[in-house]
Parts: structure tokens; sequence; C-alpha cells
């Protein structure tokens, strides 16, 4: 594994401090930068190793110490992976400090020297990074002995950021180091080289090797679930259990499940071992040509899968390399394509894709994307635009619309008819590992404050570019003008559980009369179920106003096993189960409205609100807003803390409390770190 | 249609699903989509073509035979029903009509059913008909009352329905105007129920004159085009399977966004997933006694007190630079959340800048949204038309569903598309093609490339064109086809699955046959004459050169002699590899290594005995 070791060397001596009014100090913008580059470190999860050296700083901390001799510097860490730990120490320990730095600039570096070799780890590549905003240090000709010193023992040094930099111009990684730092580094995966046969027929094969080019990343990790009181993961498990699809949910154990499939209207019971036995089997690895077509009958939007494969020769096998140099050449100036069967290794399915000749110059291959099946495909037709009089634009509005497109062009040729893309999609990071980092880091270093806003450079590289948003201001008004554009009205149908299942509209009145007469009801349900002890699940609002009459069980108990009910019927996700389930919401209701106890319910009823992104329950929610299930206000119940106006907009909120989740926004700070690091 | 979700899923969905609960809840509340075919049973439906074609009657059962399979593999909630019209027996609820045939009502289509077609095609297909169906007069007044009846017998929630009529006479009643009246009336019945009536008519001497009749019956097309009625008639199987193809699927938006040109200006769309990776379904949990299905709960609780936890009770984490940090769950939306979801227009470019290996999902087609924003479809094709004379694609951010980071697209036009049928094969609207990021593009070390000479790629050329074929059809899926054919041979007790041809097989001999002796004159161009491209990589080869084939090394013999001297001197280690090779064929010593060692192994041990 490749590994390579950086020391941070910073400047921090009381030149760093000096600045002019209103402008960030060198030493706020060095300090900014090595924290977003540690922070990418971090994040990236390299194992390369990294270091931090001050000098500048008022005590002395270093191997070379030696009374008068490399005095004020201080190695703070070791070359070691850095952490949250580095990061939280570089937010909190280092300070601007008083010293003179430019007078021992050159032997910092030599300290950086000695720190690069103590890593007992092979090391492939070393470099030195050096933050201070010296102009030019003491002695130039010391600079540059040091500096070929470097070079023998093979360590690069890059001076960073600086708004006077030292002579470093012509050094490699010079500019993209700046740009790069404002990011968070783009995911890099080790790729891994497939190797196998192109065959075309029986008789003939060629040795290749593949690699994946495009990908749709993801990141390796994702969400653990822990205990929001020990933040322990291990508190937390979850259990899948199997039940009947009846009254009682009786479960099943794992041993009496066995597996089937559906045909249709029929479920077929196949068990494993038969599934193994009687599926699809294939020779495994391959890369066969089917036949050749034309380039133009593989369809762009045909494409399928998530990846695109780079076809190279096999490692070493300068024979391969001809054969396929044969077949790219040839397929490239018939404008033909390869047709082939592809399949990774004997577990995976095998696919058909497309093998495209690519010839760049500096290397050939083919590209090969997987086409579709025929059962992947739909075939959906679409009502003619050209054949209706209706939506034919008019010339004049043709005219709008080319204007737009001219005004709106993203790539431009410059004086000497080069082309220029001024926006370069695969340029730019995925933006949401960027806000995902971005908010990681703020909690593990700011811990207790709300999450910040999306950083303003990350926002810009999202946004149309500010030359053409300019630039087409009059074309974009033409349009508003020559086309009409109204928002269709539509009555939201409202769908209220009872539609949905089909009671009369009437009923609920109805029903709520029949409680009011549940007195005598009860009196008599009580002798038929007298053995009702707890919230069942057949008629949970019946058994529910069943106990709380009973009085044998306090009422938070009661509430307590209601809740539970609901919980397990929304599990269910079924509307069904809803419709059940807003019965019980509504018993609660009643009965704590009939007991003057409003609490456990308004917070029952909160709770579920702030759920409802995480358990998925937004149509459940519409039907309780459609039934005008809301809070107990004060007006219902004395000392209800709710009065009747928020009871009424508990049930509209949400849009709003949506736009006040978002954090003010500061962009002042980001965007001058975007400034320095794009200097 | 209703629920492919849960029959076609990848991970991407399964994720969008999660974020998307809501739209999937309202498909659900929607209901099934449904599909009447109503064939034509009279006599001139069962006369064959020329050269003994297949009659239009029996081209139909193949038709509704495929729509039965694809949606049991699709779509299997989708309802369908088969009925005959102008049958001699008759047979339908209450027997209220004459000469109308319900063979199949209204259902999920199963295994028996796909049988029950079965036996109505071919030979025997058209003597069973005779028997059971017979040919009568017909009324398609009663036929299209009846199917009324289907509908209205549906306890379900039907979204979509629609009636096919399948025939090859232009005038079923023969002028009976009485009858005409009756079957209008009917149909307008019909179609104010919410039922499109579709005619796909068939091929017979002296061709089919839509407007006899029939003009009046079916609906009329979604367009002012009168697409529907320029149609010719089928004549072959392949376009009466693309015609009822186009028809049968019901196609739905993914979603419904606007997409903004800028300073508020929007343009209302629909995502339409036109292609998606097909997968084998899951498999259902059963009761071993009952074999009735179970439902899965899975519930989160403390480990320790054993008691359900809330998700108020419960935070998300992640681990980074040895520390965990923790979110609440709607940190993480937030988290996620970038903007409303929307197509946001960036810009245009030239097509060529849209790169061929920028390709990270399938694409997804988009088609505007008169209902929504008014206006929206003039607009979108002159945007549209623009684009594709200007051979210009725009780029869009693209935010399909709520808290879903965004992603750039390009627009790519794609103008309507006719087959000589009038049946469309593109319709009109334009491609979304995603794009990669950087971090969705790899870094590759690119190999030292040897380029071919002219005439090595002249040689593959011939090869090449050799091979040539029309790729316009994709290929079934093997794996999933096998799989249904066990399901099937299952649920109807078949001794054994029917045979799957796997048609992504190379056909290697035909292919071998083509070539003739082209792979060897290709071989002997570009590979030297001991090269075995299967066998491992030998050591760095140095060849003179790599342009003019290579030269052959004469061809190494040792005598037999001398190798037995080696063996008994234990010497063998001093010869090459091919001469050892040589040696074991020679001696008739059979190996399954290549490596020297294991050359060298094989023969003493045949011979040093």
């Amino acid at each position: 594994m490749a590994k390579s070791a950086l020391i941070l060397c910073m400047d921090v001596g009381f030149n760093m401090s000096n600045s002019g009014p209103g402008e960030e100090s060198p030493f706020d913008q060095a300090k900014r930068v090595i924290q977003k580059f540690v922070q990418r470190q971090v994040f990236a999860e390299t194992k390369d190793e990294l270091a931090l050296v001050l000098f500048g700083t008022d005590s002395t901390k270093n191997p070379l110490d030696n009374d008068d001799q490399y005095q004020n510097i201080t190695v703070h860490r070791n070359l070691m992976v850095p952490d949250f730990k580095l990061l939280e120490e570089i937010e909190n320990q280092i300070h601007p400090e008083s010293q003179q730095a430019d007078c021992i600039f050159d032997i910092a570096l030599n300290v950086c020297v000695l720190v690069e070799n103590t890593t007992i780890h092979k090391l492939d590549r070393r470099n030195i990074v050096l933050l201070t905003d010296l102009n030019s240090p003491v002695s130039s000709d010391n600079l540059d002995v040091i500096i070929e010193n470097l070079k023998q023992a093979d360590i690069t040094l890059q001076f960073l950021p600086g708004q006077k930099r030292p002579r470093t111009e012509g050094r490699p990684g010079h500019g993209e180091a700046h740009h790069q730092l404002c990011m968070f580094k783009r995911i890099e995966r080790r790729p891994m080289a497939w190797p196998c046969q192109l065959t075309i027929g029986s008789a003939l094969s060629i040795r290749i090797v593949g690699y994946k080019a495009v990908t749709e990343e993801k990141l390796k990790k994702s969400w653990k679930t822990v205990d929001a009181q020990t933040n322990q993961k291990d508190d937390v498990k979850r259990e899948t259990v199997y039940c009947l699809d009846d009254d009682n949910e009786t479960e099943v154990q794992k041993e009496d499940i066995i597996q089937g499939f559906r045909y249709g209207s029929d479920i077929v019971p196949f068990s494993k071992v038969d599934q193994e036995q009687m599926k699809y089997t294939h020779d495994g690895k391959c890369f066969a040509v089917l036949g050749f077509t034309k380039q133009s009958s593989v369809q762009r939007h045909r494409f399928m899968g998530t990846q695109v494969i780079k076809i190279f020769p096999g490692k070493d096998d300068e024979h391969a390399a001809v054969a396929l140099s044969a077949l790219i050449q040839a397929l490239h100036e018939l404008q033909m394509v390869a047709i082939v069967r592809y399949a990774y290794d004997r577990r995976s399915n095998p696919q058909v894709g497309a093998a495209f000749p690519c010839i760049k110059q500096d290397h050939e291959c083919l590209m090969y994307v997987q086409l579709p099946f025929m059962e992947d495909l739909r075939h959906f037709t679409f009502p003619s635009l050209e054949n209706n009089s209706k939506f034919t634009p008019s010339d004049e509005q043709l005219s709008a619309v080319d204007s737009l497109i001219d005004s709106m062009m993203l790539v431009e040729e410059d004086e000497d008819g080069k082309q220029k893309d001024i926006f370069k999609v695969h340029d730019i990071p995925n933006p949401a590992f960027q806000r995902l980092f971005q908010c990681l880091h703020h909690r593990a270093v700011n811990p207790g404050t709300p999450l910040p806003a999306m950083e303003s450079w990350l926002k810009a590289t999202l946004e149309c570019p500010e030359v053409i948003r300019e630039r087409c201001q009059s074309a974009l008004g033409e349009i508003k003008n020559k086309f009409t554009l109204t928002q269709v009205e539509k009555k939201k149908k409202l769908k209220t559980s009872a539609q949905i299942f089909g009671k009369d509209s009437d009923e609920p009145e109805a029903k709520k009369a029949k409680e009011d007469e549940a007195d005598e009801e009860f009196n008599l349900a009580d002798i038929a179920e007298g053995s009702v002890t707890s919230v069942g699940s057949v008629d949970p609002a019946r058994d529910f106003r069943t106990l709380i009459r009973q009085k044998t069980l306090t009422f938070e108990e009661v509430c307590k096993q209601l809740t539970h009910r609901i919980e397990q019927l929304l599990g269910n996700k079924s509307t069904d189960y809803y419709m059940k389930s807003i019965t019980c919401v509504e018993a609660f209701r009643e009965q704590s409205v009939k007991l003057g106890n409003a609490d456990l319910y308004n917070s029952y009823l909160q709770l579920l609100k702030s759920s409802i992104p995480t358990q998925g329950l937004e149509s459940f929610w519409e039907l309780l807003v459609q039934d005008g299930v809301t809070l107990i206000s004060e007006d219902e119940v004395e000392g209800s803390t709710v009065t009747r106006n928020e009871a009424r907009q508990f049930l509209v909120t949400e849009r709003i409390e949506e736009a006040a989740a978002h954090p003010a926004e500061d962009p002042g700070d980001v965007d001058d770190l975007v400034r320095i690091v794009l200097l | 249609m209703a629920d492919w979700t849960s029959y076609y899923r990848n991970e991407d969905e399964e994720e969008e699903q999660e974020d998307g609960e809501q739209s999937a809840g309202e498909e659900r509340l929607t209901g099934r989509d449904s599909l009447v075919f109503l064939v034509d049973a009279s006599k001139e439906m069962f006369i064959k073509g020329e050269d003994g074609a297949p009659s239009n009657f029996d081209m139909t059962m193949q038709v509704v035979r495929t729509v039965y399979t694809s949606k049991i593999i699709s779509s299997h909630r989708d309802l369908i029903a088969l009925v005959f019209y102008g049958t001699e027996h008759s047979k339908n609820p209450n027997d209220t009509f004459k000469h109308v045939y319900v063979y199949h009502d209204l259902d999920e289509p199963g295994a028996k059913r796909v049988q029950d077609v079965d036996a109505l095609r071919g030979e025997k297909g058209a003597k069973l008909a005779a028997e059971t169906l017979g040919c009568g007069p017909s009324s398609l007044g009663d036929a299209l009352w009846c199917c009324a009846n289907l509908y209205s017998d549906i306890k379900l929630r039907l979204s979509h329905k629609r009636l096919m009529i399948f025939t090859c006479r232009e005038q079923p009643h023969g002028g009976d105007n009485v009858k005409d009246r009756q079957a209008r009336t009917k149909a307008s019945d019909l179609k104010e129920t919410g039922v499109v009536i579709d005619l796909i008519h068939l091929m017979k001497p002296g061709g089919f004159d839509v407007s006899l009749f029939f003009r009046d019956i079916v609906s009329p097309p979604e367009d002012e085009s009168e697409l529907g009625l320029q149609l010719e008639p089928c004549e072959k199987l392949d376009d009466l399977q693309k015609r009822v193809r186009a028809k049968e699927q019901k196609k739905r938006a993914t979603a419904r966004i606007n997409l903004c040109l800028g300073d508020g200006l929007n343009v209302a769309v629909g995502l339409y997933a036109t292609a998606v990776t097909a997968r084998k379904p899951p498999p259902v949990k059963l009761y071993r006694e009952s074999n009735e299905a179970v439902r899965s709960k899975t519930r989160t609780f403390h480990t320790q007190t054993g008691s359900l936890l809330l998700p108020s009770e419960i935070k998300k984490a992640q681990t980074y630079g040895k520390k965990q940090i923790e979110m609440e769950k709607d940190e993480v939306d937030f988290i996620k959340k970038f903007d409303d979801p929307g197509l946001v227009l960036m810009g245009f470019k030239p097509m060529e800048k849209l790169k061929l290996h920028h390709h990270i999902k399938p694409s997804v087609f988009l088609y505007p949204e008169e209902g929504e924003i008014k206006g929206s479809a003039c607009l979108f094709s002159a945007l549209l038309k623009k684009c594709s004379e200007k051979n210009v694609y725009a780029l869009c951010r693209c935010i399909a569903r709520r808290n879903n980071p965004p992603r750039f697209v390009a627009l790519v036009p794609q103008n309507e598309e006719v087959d000589d049928a009038k049946v469309q094969i593109n319709p009109p609207g334009f491609n979304v093609i995603y794009l990669p990021y950087a971090d969705d593009v790899r870094t590759l070390d690119l190999p030292r490339c040897t380029s071919a000479s002219q005439e090595q790629v002249d040689k593959m050329k011939d090869i090449v064109t050799k091979l040539r074929f029309k790729y316009n059809d994709a290929f079934e899926n093997p794996v999933i086809q096998k799989h249904y054919r066990n399901l099937e041979a299952l649920a109807l007790d078949m001794m054994a699955p029917e045979e799957v041809e796997d048609l992504i097989m190379p056909k290697v001999e035909q292919i071998d046959r083509r070539l003739g002796s082209l792979v060897d004159e290709f071989k002997n161009l570009v590979y030297p004459a001991n090269y075995n491209p299967e066998s491992k990589p030998a050591a760095k080869r140095k060849t003179a050169d790599s342009g003019g084939g290579a030269e052959k090394k004469p061809k190494v013999e040792v005598s037999m002699d001398q190798i037995k001297v080696h063996v008994q001197n234990g010497t063998l280690g001093k010869l090459t590899v091919p001469v050892l090779k040589e040696a074991c064929k020679q001696f008739g010593v059979r190996t399954t290594g290549t490596k020297k060692q294991e050359l060298i192994d094989a023969l003493m041990d045949q011979l040093s005995s």
C-alpha cells in the first residue's frame, strides 16, 4: 500500500499576526488552511501520516533543541495518521505567538527533515508544506542549499498560502494544492484489475484487463443507530419478527418459515435448495463477442448499469496489446461497436453490453457499458408535440428560445479558437460528501451547537455561473413575454380516512353520538368482556376505553399500552393499519379530554409528528390532518399548555418549521477562505 | 405497473424509496391497472395467411400470452381479462349476453391462465376454439356491455382501465344499423367511466377501413394527431407485439417537478423511468404449516432493558478519525437537503461535450406536464426543437425527490420517431443523462500500449464486417427467464421446466464458420507461433517488432532418447519450457500444469519408473 508522509510546518511568529484593518491575519488564514487539510485527510481515511511543526513559538520542543540552537521551534505532533484529536488541538491549542520567525525559517526545515525520518514506515512520498507569510528568508543562498538537500532526500517542498510567496514558481502541484484544499478530498478507490479474455468465436482470444473507470461512488461508511442517552451502538438492537396476517398478529418462529416466490397471482413455495439447483448457471468470467453493430444503433439513453469499464490489453503482453489495438482501430474506422456477453465471475449474473472503441493520444482502450435486457424496458408512448396546434411554438417564440440558448452557452471559444468549458461537472466534488463531512466535522469539534449552513463556495459551485446569469437576463425576459405560463390551480383532493375506507361521511357524527351513550354500553360490555386486562391488538381503542373505565390500571399505564399498540400498527405502513391507528389516536384524545389530562396526549402527538420523516408516516399524518385530529388546547382542558391557535397551527406548521430549521447563514468567513485558497 | 417498485429494485431506488415514501403511498392509494382483451372469434379470424402464416387468431393468442407472462414478471397486481365475441357458445355471468364468451374475467394473471391461453394457440388451439367457442353472429354492443359489467364487478379501486379490441372485420355487424348504434352507445358509456378503448386491427384482404365503423368506437388519441387511426393494420406478429406493448403499459411519472430556466420561469415536467433493471423478485416468506405469506416487523429495542425504543430515543452516528460523531435523525435529513426538488438550468453545451463514458446510472425521460403549469408543453416543445436544431444539450442541476442531494444532468433532445406502421419508436422529449462528479471518475494507471499496424487493423476489419448484425432489439435476460420458467413448472406441476434458450451466449460455431480462415490469418499477423493467449503471460518476450507479425521460432525438437538421458541424469531443468512441452506430447504425458517444474515433475513421474 502506497503511503506518504507530510509535514505541515507553520509559522506562528508575531509577523503572522499583522493584518490590515478588517483583514484576516496570515496566522488565521494559515490555521484555517491547516484545519481544512487535516479535516480532509481525516475524512478520506488515508493511511498517510502527518506531522505538525510550529516555528516562532515562545517555547521550544524539538529533538535538536540544544542550548541556543534550534530554539523557538516546536514539534507539535510527530508523524502519525491524523485524527480528531489533532483537529481539536489545532482548534484550541495553536495561537499566534510573539517570537520573530524569519531567522529560524531555514533551520525549521532541518527539523522537518529530521521529523520526516522518524517514522518507521516505508514511505513512497515525502512532502513538507510550509505556511508562512515571509517575503524572503534571511538568506536565500541558505534556502537554495536546503532545497537542494531536500531534493536529494526526495522530499518535495511547497509553500502555502502566504500573500507574498517566496520563490516557488515552477514547483509541481502548487496551484493544484491551493485549489484542492478547500474541498474534502475526493474519494479515491484503488482500481481493481479484472483480467479476462476477449473472445471472438472459439478460436480467437485476446488477453485483456478491465478497470472500472466511472461509477457512482458511495461512501464506505453509513449511519449506525445508537442509543440517544449512552451513545452506544451496543445498547440498541434491531430484531425482525414474523407474524401471520391475522388480527392477533400471531408470531411465527423463524424455523417455521419457508420461502416462496410469486408467479402472478400464485405463490409458489420454492426452497433455497431447490432454487440453487434449478437456477441459471454459467461458466463464469467472460467477455465474449456476440457480434458487431453500428455505433449509431446503440443509443446513449439506453445505457444501463452503474458503471463504465475500460478494457486494456493484458498486463505486460505486447501481443495482446497489438491484437486489441487492431480491434479498437478497426471498430473506430468502421464506426462500430462490439456487442458482448460480460460476466464478472461465476456468481454474478451475465449481462449484455457494448464495447466502444476509445482512442486517445496516450492510450487506446475499449469502453464497456451495459445495455438493457428486454425485461428492463418500458415502452411508453407519449402524445406527439409537433402535431398538436396548442403546443406548437410560434416563430417568435422559437427565436426567443434560440437567443436564450445562445446567451447561456457554457462552452466558448477564446481568441485562439480554443474551446473553453466553464462548467465541468466532473471537476465538481460530490456536494453530498462535502456537506456531510462539513457537518460531521462541526459536530465533532463544536459539540452541542446547531449544524452550520452550507459553505458558500460549495453553494456557488452548484449555481449557474454568474457570467451566464447576467448574460441571459434579456433573453429570459423575452421568454417571459412571449410565453404564457400559468400554474394550474388544483383542488387538492382531500382524502379523509373516511373516504379512503368507504365510510359514509356522516358516520363520525353517528359514532360520536354513540359514544355519548357509551356509559351504558360499557356497562354491558364490562359484563361481556370483563376479562380485558390490557390493550390488545384486535380493537385497541375499545380496550383502551374499557381499561380507563375499569380504573384497575393507572391512566399513564393504559396510555402507555395504547401508544405501544399504535407504534406497532404504524410499523406496518399500510392504510388498513393507519385506519386502526387513527381510531386509537382519536380514542386517546377523547379520553384525555374527558379526564382533563392533556399532557400525555399532547406530548405523544408531538413525538409522533417529529417521527414522521424518520418513519415515513407522511400519508398517515395526512389522514390525521384531514380528520382534524390535533393537540388538546387549553380551551378543552384546563392546564393544557397549548393555546387554541397553537393547536390549530400544529397540523399545518411543517413548512414554516422547515424553513426555520436552517441556521442563519454567515458566508463571510468561508468566502474569505475560498478567496485565500483560490489565490 | 402499480407496484413495480417492489419488483424492480436496485440500491438507488431503495434509497429513494425511503426518501420518497409519500409518493409510494400515493401510488398505493391510486389502485390497480386493468386491461381487457376483447377478441373477435369469427371465422375470418381463423383464416390462415399465405404460406401457412399463422391466422389472426393465432397471432392474437400469442400476443395475449406474452402480455400475461410479462405482466407476471413486471406487474402481477394488474388485472387482465380475456373475452371473445362472435362466438357460438356463450359464457358470462348469468349468461345475459349471447355470443360473448368470457374466457378469463378480470383478475391477476397466474400460471393457470397462461396455460389456458397456450391451449388456444396453433393448430390444436384452433380446434379447441372451434369446440369451446365456436363461431356465431356478433354483437359488439353486447360484448362491450359485458366488459362494462366485468369492470363494475371489481371491488378494488381501478386506476387505469384499458380495453383492446382485436379484429380483422371492419364491420362486425355487416352494416346492421341498429347493432352499430347499440355498440356506439355502449362504447361511449364505457369511455365515460374512464375506460380507454383501443382498436388493434388485423390484416384482411383489401385493407381495413377504420372509418366505416370503428372510428366512433375507440377513444380519441391523446393528441390531435389522429395517430391511432392512421395506423396500418398489423400483419406481422412483431408489429402486433410492438403495438400492444406500446399501449399495454400505463406510463406513470416517477416525479413531477419544475424545470426552472431562471428567475422563477418554470416549466412543469414529469420524469419517467423508461428502463429499469429488472431483477429476480425477492422471495416471499411463508408459514410452513399453511403456506400463507407472513409479514415481517422490525423492532428497535434497548439491549439491556428490552424496551422498545422510540425514534426520539435513538441517534445516528458515524466514526471518523477515531471519534464517534452523533446526530439526530432529523439532522441527518437536514444534511441531505440542499434544495427543494426540481431541475435548475445551468446553461447549454454542444452535444460533443457529452462524453460517452460519463455514465453512472440509467437515464430517465422528460416530458411536459401541461396539467401542472399551463403553457409548459409549448415552451418545452420550443426548447426541444431548438436544442435539437442547434445540436446542444441543456445542463441542469437535478433534485428528483425530497432530501436527495443534487446531481447534474444533461437533457438530451430526442425527436419523435415513428416506424413504417406509424407506431411510435421514440417519443418526443428529453433524455436525462446523469453526469459523474469528480469522485465518480477513477484515476487509472494507463498501461503502455502498442499500436497495431494498418495490415493488422485491416484484417480485423474483415473479421468485424463478417460478424455484423443489426442490434435493434434487446435480448431476454436468461436469469430472469429461467427463474420464471422454474416457477411456472412448479406452479403447474410440470415434470420439468421449459428450456430457456440463453440468447446472450455467443453462437460460437456459427461465428467460427463465418470467419473461416480469417482467424488464423489474423493470429499469424499478431501472435507469435508459440503464443497462447489462454495461458498466463510468459515473462516479457523480446520480440523484435510488434508491427509486422512475429518471427516464427524454429520448432524445438529433442529426440526421445535425449530426453530419457536427461531424466536419468536429473538434468531436465536444462531444457526450455517449449521443449519440455513438446517432450510431454511425444511421450503422451498429460499435464495440467504449464510451469516448468510441473512439466518436469510430470515427465519424471512417467519416465523414471
